[in-house]
């Protein structure tokens, strides 16, 4: 009976790490992106709001969602082409472009912003010649989606990749039996079945690059109003010593953050699920 | 060591694997937990090893309470479905490894181990592997590494759980015949599970079937076989011909008429089934539909006239050629001497107290 | 049966065409937004010659800006793989209640901003922070300083080992751990002879990652830095305060060795995924 109060454990540590786990997790993370809510709520109602309402906040909350929407969708068209490319055919060097492909993960955001910034720049390598067009990129909202589809694309690419690598060709074959044409299997059987993963990875993608600063800086221009990302803001505010004003702003942020989170994980785990039973 | 269970339960989440089982394994008895998946018997295996924790119920070793020592305070060698071998070590270090995890005051000197280590590697027949990696090695091969680790701790219980699961027909049969032959020398109480009704007559001394979590019948190989207790133990191990409502009507082999309901099963198995190419008494007109001949023995797949149930029957070769042989159409009688019968899981044939010499079954009446 | 093959090899050159018209717009993608600005860091930093690429990074706060770079990655991979090999044990070893809950919060700082990651911690220990007056007490310092570097540092490479080593030893499972038990191990030999040596890729994996992440923050580590050169300044801050300052050719400099990690890091990533399977 005296185990009937104990559930039994068989391999040892649970106390030890579940208990080592929440710690470290609420000292670093969770204590912490509590009191940014608590600062956030020692501003009345009232300015709070007046706060997250006002003009140039909303104008940059457009401009970042604006431009990590577009970006996410321009990755998820080229990450899903790539991912493909990556899987289904054989060409010279496909090994260094595979490990290529998460430079963004790896390279700093601020090397990717003066990059980027250098060559799209009215007078750099690729600027110049939309200079000629009469195209600005660097220090418009194009160069900030230019620095978030760079930031972002790995995502969708890591995400699809599996599900093809996965895909049985029987399924195709199959489809090109009962007469489908290429076009039609790849409508009705391939993207389908990568549909989760593609959105999975927009999602990934569009979350990063609603909090991105490093690559975003330097080729936005800053200018309120037009090309002021929140992040930018919410600096601002700090150095202005405002922080229950960034605490405001960067707490509408983390909610963004969080309900995309939560979403993604939600998502991954049901699919996972589906995955298991099916 | 003798092996005590008392009422153990278990239950993963809503699902009760075990229920209550009462069990009693002596010294050095060879036991196979035999069931269909599901049924428990690994979860059982599992208590008995210390790898799950019961819900309730007790687990005594040489009559010790051991229900809450750890698995490592059990010393019980413990044989994986999948072996479960370390990967990254070589045979050797696989198999020395229980030797050389042990406090140092107890541990053996090295050359102790090198000695225990080869010792072992030549009673499972693997002498000159032992620099290996388990991926370098055949299933079979694997199969014995596991055994070997399991045993180099000198464990008092031997468990294994789906020992031949993985492997191929052929080297399945090898092993058996093989750890067989271990327990006979090394006599440490070993249980196995497994689902294979032929490994659990062959191998054990004692047979434990299971169902849904209970214990169904334990009891010699040959006793079970002969004498099932309950419906399930019947149609699990080996073959059998069920005859439910309608086909019992007519049977009457205790000259008593006897209602039969639907909740009553008939067994009998395909051995016990007398053909003859004439009538004799209590038996049914049958028409043969196929033969199968397997080696000594001939099966054959017949049809009864009167209720059209499909039955097998199974004669030795010998007296199947007594017979003439038979071939498709052919009628016969078919006599059910030793019909079971159950109502749920009641058995009913004690209830007709007149001896089965009292036959009343006639040929024109089954006809009409 | 003419028409037949002509057709089939018409479908087949088709293909081959759709073929590398993918290849091309895929590669030129990845030329354009992979290659081209990394050839960019390389050249810019060569513009002005050799010479002057290496007076940039030998110079004073240079040097100060790698060694705090290196010093805060030292701190923060280690402390943070302990806690992967930690949080991951009781993850994938244990059923509780609440288990994707506690995943998704471990997820947290991959969601959150990284200059919000920075303006946390303002809040609690600047100033005006919640610990401020207490801080100021007793004369501890950890904004605008290295230990705020360290801490933002930690909080966004919080989850890389951890996230690495959930899916690799759910798919391992138990049963090696459950067989050194029952041969007589301690729960200490047990996860150092039988656990560690399975994932050692894993956990190498994830501190490459963890590692590049740690030393080329910039966002949350340029809010709690208050960027004074020489001393809180880590090498992504540097590269910043010389662009800004139009010194191009020194930032490109100190950003071409960030490169450079990060070209080592895909390289050694690659090296651990073929030798880990």
């Amino acid at each position: 009976m005296k185990i009937n109060n104990k559930k039994h454990r068989v391999l040892p540590g649970f106390g030890l790490s579940m208990g080592y786990t929440i710690i470290y997790l609420s000292l670093i993370v969770l204590i912490p992106v509590t009191i940014l809510f608590l600062k956030a709520s020692t501003m009345s109602l009232a300015d709070f709001w007046e706060t997250i309402t006002n003009e140039r906040v909303i104008a940059s909350f457009k401009v970042t969602f604006l431009t990590s929407f577009i970006a996410a969708l321009v990755n998820a068209v080229f990450g899903a082409l790539i991912a493909w490319v990556l899987v289904r055919y054989d060409f010279f060097g496909k090994k260094v472009v595979d490990a290529l492909v998460d430079l963004p993960f790896a390279l700093p955001t601020a090397v990717a912003g003066i990059a980027l910034t250098s060559i799209y720049a009215p007078n750099g390598w690729f600027g110049q010649y939309f200079e000629l067009l009469g195209v600005k990129i660097a220090f418009t909202q194009w160069g900030i989606i230019v620095a978030l589809t760079f930031i972002g694309f790995p995502f969708v690419v890591r995400s699809v990749q599996p599900v093809l690598q996965d895909m049985d060709f029987q399924y195709e074959e199959a489809a090109r039996t009962l007469g489908a044409n290429s076009i039609q299997t790849f409508l009705k059987i391939i993207f389908p079945a990568i549909l989760p993963a593609l959105l999975t990875g927009f999602a990934l993608a569009f979350a990063r690059a609603l909090g991105e600063y490093g690559s975003v800086v330097f080729i936005s221009g800053n200018m309120p109003m037009k090309t002021e990302i929140v992040p930018l803001l919410i600096i601002t505010k700090l150095e202005q010593f405002d922080y229950a004003g960034a605490a405001a702003i960067a707490s509408v942020m983390l909610l963004c953050s969080f309900f995309l989170l939560f979403a993604i994980n939600y998502w991954q785990w049901r699919s996972a699920k589906k995955h298991q039973a099916g | 060591m003798s092996i005590v269970l008392k009422g153990l339960s278990k239950t993963f989440g809503q699902f009760p694997a075990v229920k209550k089982v009462e069990l009693e394994i002596p010294t050095g008895d060879f036991v196979a937990l035999l069931g269909p998946s599901g049924s428990g018997k690994t979860t059982l295996l599992r208590l008995i090893a210390g790898l799950e924790g019961p819900n309730s119920g007790e687990i005594l070793f040489n009559g010790e309470d051991f229900t809450a020592k750890s698995v490592k305070e059990r010393k019980v060698g413990f044989v994986f479905q999948h072996y479960a071998l370390f990967k990254h070590m070589t045979i050797f270090d696989n198999i020395a490894f229980g030797l050389k995890v042990r406090p140092r005051k107890h541990r053996p000197s090295k050359e102790a181990i090198n000695s225990k280590v080869e010792e072992l590697l030549k009673l499972v027949q693997l002498e000159g592997l032992g620099e290996r990696y388990p991926s370098q090695l055949s299933g079979g091969q694997r199969q014995r590494v596991a055994l070997a680790r399991a045993l180099a701790v000198e464990p008092e219980v031997l468990l294994l759980d789906e020992p031949f699961g993985a492997l191929d027909a052929k080297v399945r049969q090898e092993l058996r015949g093989w750890l067989r032959e271990l327990h006979q020398k090394l006599n440490i109480t070993t249980v196995f599970v497994t689902h294979d009704q032929e490994e659990a007559m062959e191998m054990a001394d004692t047979v434990v079937v299971m169902n849904n979590g209970r214990i169904e019948q334990t009891g010699s190989p040959e006793n079970v076989y002969e004498n099932p207790v309950t419906p399930f133990v019947y149609s699990f191990l080996g073959r059998v011909n069920e005859f439910r409502g309608n086909s019992l009507e007519n049977y009457t082999p205790y000259g008593v008429d006897k209602p039969f309901s639907d909740k009553e099963v008939g067994y009998i198995r395909p051995h016990e089934i007398g053909l003859s190419r004439t009538f004799v008494n209590n038996s049914y007109p049958a028409e043969v539909s196929h033969v199968n001949k397997v080696g000594a023995a001939v099966r054959i797949e017949l049809r009864r006239l009167d209720t059209d149930d499909l039955f097998e029957a199974e004669l030795s070769a010998e007296k199947y050629n007594i017979m003439g042989g038979l071939k498709r159409g052919d009628q016969l009688f078919a006599e059910f001497q030793n019909l079971v019968i159950f109502n749920g899981n009641t058995l009913r044939n004690s209830e007709f107290e007149l001896p089965p010499s009292n036959l009343v079954l006639r040929p024109e009446e089954v006809r009409s | 049966m003419k028409s037949e093959l002509v057709s089939r090899q018409k479908k087949q050159s088709t293909a081959s065409i759709t073929k590398w018209v993918l290849i091309g717009s895929a590669l030129s993608f990845l030329g354009i937004f992979i290659l081209v600005p990394l050839i960019a860091v390389f050249t810019e930093a060569l513009k002005k010659g050799v010479e002057l690429y290496f007076l940039a990074l030998t110079e004073p706060e240079a040097l100060s800006a790698i060694k705090l770079t290196m010093i805060t990655a030292a701190i923060a991979v280690p402390l943070n793989t302990l806690f992967g090999l930690i949080a991951a044990w009781a993850i994938t070893k244990f059923e509780f209640k609440g288990k994707n809950m506690l995943i998704t919060l471990i997820d947290i700082p991959f969601a959150v901003s990284p200059v919000i990651a920075g303006l946390v911690f303002v809040l609690l220990f600047g100033a005006q922070g919640v610990f401020g007056p207490l801080l100021a007490a007793y004369n501890i310092k950890i904004i605008f300083a290295v230990p705020g570097i360290v801490i933002a540092t930690i909080f966004i490479t919080f989850p890389f080992v951890v996230r690495e080593l959930i899916p690799i030893m759910q798919e391992q499972g138990s049963e090696e751990e459950l067989a050194a038990l029952t041969l007589g191990a301690s729960g200490w030999q047990m996860f150092r002879k039988v656990t560690l040596p399975n994932i050692k890729w894993g956990v190498l994996y994830g501190v490459i990652l963890c590692n590049a992440r740690a030393m080329g923050e910039f966002g949350a580590v340029s809010v709690v830095s208050g960027h004074i050169r020489g001393l809180t300044n880590t090498l992504p801050l540097h590269v910043e305060i010389l662009y800004n300052e139009y010194n191009f050719t020194a930032a490109f400099a100190c950003a071409s060795l960030l490169a450079i990690l990060a070209l080592f890091t895909l390289f050694l990533k690659t090296i651990v995924e073929k030798a880990g399977g």
